[in-house]
């Protein structure tokens, strides 16, 4: 690896706890927000977005200095939104290139990509650091990005910018010229150094660099050195890189209890765009969305909602949540939600010209969420058939259109069904030498022309749920003709007929 | 004087915009159609049931609808097609459809109706009688657990036992204060409050009513995504009187709803309630016995009669002199249970 080929990008957020919090709040970015740290009676700006600075509000006012400003939102800090914007962004900077590393400080975020190589992916570093702050804007957070060939030169240059260049790329031994202009706070000096540099006189980075290296360094120490090299842009840096993992998680606190599900769903419109396009950077769907609504008084609430098919559609998992959280809504209000999805591959399907007409995935699945809301989850699906001889001897999976080749029919005859009755009407039947004769159903009384059985089944004798009965096959026929084929059972344990269905 | 011809053109341009072709009848369509599965059936029908209308099997139980339903899906999911069983009475069988043929993983169940209770296993609990466990301690004293090893102990916790008793009767009278006794609140506010967990027990027709609009319901979004080449409203196990009241207007829904999609819907029903919105309406008798077995339930016959179809085709323009042979409008078949093998 040869010194001359090294690139590095540094992206830099400023007022990164504002910045993370308004994220996913579009509502707010025309207003003067300010982000509050501290315990109650001492609070301090610790971050503000622009319109807030415009007014005249500054770092390290207190509550108090606020309060007297007109139409300011006040907002808490929140670590864990940071920290979780924090991972969104360096999963995204990830993209770019498997090595970067975090350089973040408290209140700030910095990361620096190292770009050796990517040159024909990503074009020249102009069309990179481009293709770097767009993807950012894209999660909601605006950056600085800066390329160097030296890590540290290309981070002191990112934090001096001004507001008004989001971009700058250093050339090969323009280190030195563009760093000295800047302030020495750039460079990360203890208390001490900067007492003495303020002491001297020594205001900017270029005034630094052009001290006398050994005799600042038998005034200040083996430190000196260190700063030397980084104020002439010459810093040796040997990157850490780290490992991100890809998670697909967004999570927002809401200001005050809501129970209402209709202005939960706007929120969650901004946090299923945020992972839809994650999602899609790496060639992903959505394959199932889990949300977590934590309430009021300590629980929370989980649902998890997945499609037949994998889909980035956010209309789509808009309606299947928001039918979801109707049929199962919290029992009391919400106070914060998370959002876990998993990704999936996207969905390719093959259709052919004279494949058969089947529904299509998307609509399908919120059609049987409508269906489910109305006739109860448990109630719609497929039926498979259990290996039991029970009577109800069948269970429900979620239906999915099958893709398997279906099997070729058959030429059978014409098959009698059952149509069975639930629950099993009872009926009092006369029986004449052990078989039934006469019965009496649907306050009709039927002469038995044919009887054929009795069928003994039973089972689970091991357990308590014993259970046992003989079944009948019955012609009938009422006084005034009307016809009647069932199938009868008696149930030995209660010792009870009862008619289990019709033949129809 | 213009003539009707022109009367009727400029009616028509005049409604154009609110509805086309206003007074033209719409050109006459032979359908495809789907055979059943039952030759004698086929053959009766002109072929199958008609896809992209309404088809609709009146008869009463045990007539035989349930089985010429499930063959005709089995010939319906053969071709790889999906299709629905909207269950108003909750009566599906699984096995029977899967012996019918049917591919039960391209078949969609929606279950209206369904009673919670029914879900639940009736289990045989065993218990022994009383008689085989120790009797009870009997509890003496005035509060339960009394009586201790000397006399004065015999009071211990007496006064609480009194102030329990008494309940919020108890007064402590105070020297020259008149005694006022606390009116008691009446009670019939308490009274009439219904919790809600309670089990509202509803009335047999309001159930009726409600597995029908579930039914309705859930059709009216099935027709909609489209896709499902069959879906079978099941109304076989409703009266009539439940059925008849369902609005006609419905009826009509579905059936320009099966033209758009596409997809053969079948009635089951007890009362011919679709009317003229059905391209296709068969009657079936009750089954007759066959008396072919002695030891085995083997089948029963079933028969069907045309009561209306709409547009059949004719085998040619030219309308003959004499009057044509006219077709049989009822046929019958013989449907055998499931476990008996072809002889």
């Amino acid at each position: 690896m040869s010194s001359t080929a090294e690139l590095y990008a540094c992206v830099y957020v400023r007022e990164f706890p504002a910045q993370a919090l308004l994220r996913l709040r579009p509502e707010l970015h025309d207003k003067q927000c300010v982000v509050l740290e501290g315990e109650a009676p001492s609070q301090a700006i610790c971050s503000l977005n622009t319109r807030a600075r415009l007014v005249g509000l500054r770092r390290g006012m207190t509550k108090v200095e606020v309060d007297t400003f007109e139409g300011v939102t006040i907002l808490q800090r929140s670590l864990r939104t940071e920290n979780s914007v924090r991972m969104i962004l360096l999963e995204c900077a990830g993209s770019f290139s498997p090595r970067i590393e975090d350089r973040s400080i408290d209140g700030l975020f910095i990361c620096v990509i190292d770009a050796m190589g990517t040159e024909s992916l990503f074009g020249p570093p102009v069309e990179l650091a481009k293709r770097i702050r767009q993807s950012i804007r894209a999660m909601g957070i605006v950056a600085a990005v800066t390329v160097s060939a030296n890590l540290q030169t290309a981070v002191c240059v990112a934090r001096g910018l001004t507001g008004n260049v989001p971009l700058k790329v250093i050339h090969r031994g323009e280190e030195a010229k563009l760093l000295s202009p800047l302030l020495l706070s750039v460079l990360d000096l203890t208390v001490a150094q900067a007492e003495i540099f303020q002491a001297w006189g020594i205001r900017t980075v270029g005034a630094l660099a052009a001290l006398p290296e050994r005799a600042l360094i038998s005034r200040l120490g083996q430190d000196a050195k260190r700063l030397l090299l980084l104020a002439r842009g010459e810093s040796p840096h040997l990157l850490q890189p780290i490992d991100v993992p890809f998670v697909l998680e967004e999570q927002a606190e809401l200001d005050f209890p809501l129970d209402d599900l209709e202005s939960l769903l706007f929120g969650l419109s901004a946090m299923l765009e945020q992972l839809i396009l994650r999602a899609k950077s790496r060639v992903f769907a959505l394959a199932a969305v889990t949300i977590t609504l934590h309430l009021d008084g300590g629980g929370s609430h989980e649902r998890t909602v997945s499609p037949r098919v994998p889909t980035n559609d956010k209309a789509l998992w808009l309606k299947l949540l928001h039918l979801d959280l109707e049929s199962h809504p919290p029992p009391a209000s919400i106070l914060a939600v998370h959002l876990h999805a998993e990704p999936g591959a996207t969905s390719k399907v093959q259709l052919g010209l004279f494949a058969p007409q089947l529904p299509e995935p998307g609509r399908l699945d919120v059609t049987l969420a409508r269906i489910a809301a109305i006739v109860g989850d448990s109630h719609v699906g497929r039926a498979v058939l259990d290996d039991t001889r029970r009577r109800d001897d069948f269970h429900l999976e979620p239906f999915s259109i099958p893709t398997s080749v279906p099997e070729p029919a058959i030429e059978e005859a014409a098959r009698l069904s059952l149509r069975v009755l639930r629950p099993e009407e009872h009926v009092s039947v006369e029986t004449r030498h052990g078989r039934p004769f006469e019965m009496y159903f649907r306050s009709r009384r039927y002469a038995l022309e044919q009887v054929y059985g009795p069928w003994l089944s039973g089972g689970d004798w091991w357990n308590e749920s014993i259970w046992g009965d003989e079944q009948w096959d019955i012609v009938g026929r009422a006084r005034d003709s009307a016809f009647l084929a069932c199938r009868l059972t008696r149930d030995f344990i209660q010792n009870r007929w009862s008619v289990a269905g019709l033949y129809d | 004087m213009p003539t009707t011809s022109t009367i009727r053109v400029q009616v028509e341009a005049a409604l154009a915009h609110k509805f086309p072709s206003a007074l033209t009848p719409p050109a006459r369509m032979v359908r495809p159609v789907v055979p059943t599965g039952i030759e004698s059936l086929d053959a009766l029908v002109a072929g199958g049931f008609p896809v992209g209308a309404v088809t609709e099997l009146v008869g009463e139980e045990c007539s035989g609808r349930t089985s010429v339903a499930l063959s005709f899906l089995s010939k319906i999911t053969a071709a790889g097609k999906v299709c629905a069983w909207i269950d108003g009475s909750n009566s599906f069988h699984p096995a029977s459809a899967a012996a019918a043929g049917v591919d039960l993983k391209r078949l969609l169940w929606v279950r209206c109706g369904v009673q919670e209770h029914t879900a639940i296993q009736e289990t045989k609990r065993f218990a022994l009688p009383d008689a085989c466990f120790a009797a009870k301690a009997i509890t003496k004293g005035l509060h339960g657990g009394g009586h201790g090893t000397h006399p004065r102990t015999e009071t211990k916790g007496l006064p609480a036992a009194l102030g329990r008793f008494l309940g919020s009767e108890a007064i402590v009278p105070r020297c020259a204060e008149p005694i006022a006794k606390p009116r008691p609140t009446p009670p019939h506010y308490e009274s009439t409050l219904v919790s809600a967990s309670a089990p509202v027990r509803k009335p047999k027709r309001a159930k009726a009513y409600d597995a029908i609009e579930q039914a309705l319901r859930s059709t009216d979004l099935l027709i909609q995504t489209g896709g499902f080449s069959a879906i079978v409203l099941d109304l076989g196990g409703v009266a009539p009187e439940f059925a008849a009241r369902v609005e006609l207007s419905t009826w009509h829904r579905y059936r320009v709803a099966a033209e758009q999609t596409q997809s053969s819907i079948l009635l089951l029903s007890q009362y011919a309630c679709a009317k003229s919105s059905s391209e296709l309406q068969l009657r079936l008798s009750p089954m007759e016995n066959t008396h072919e077995e002695r030891t085995v339930f083997a089948g029963l016959r079933a028969r069907a009669e045309v009561l209306r179809q709409r547009y059949t085709e004719r085998p040619a323009n030219v309308i003959p002199l004499r009057k044509p042979p006219q077709h049989a409008q009822d046929g019958c078949w013989k449907q055998s249970t499931s476990w008996v093998g072809t002889r």
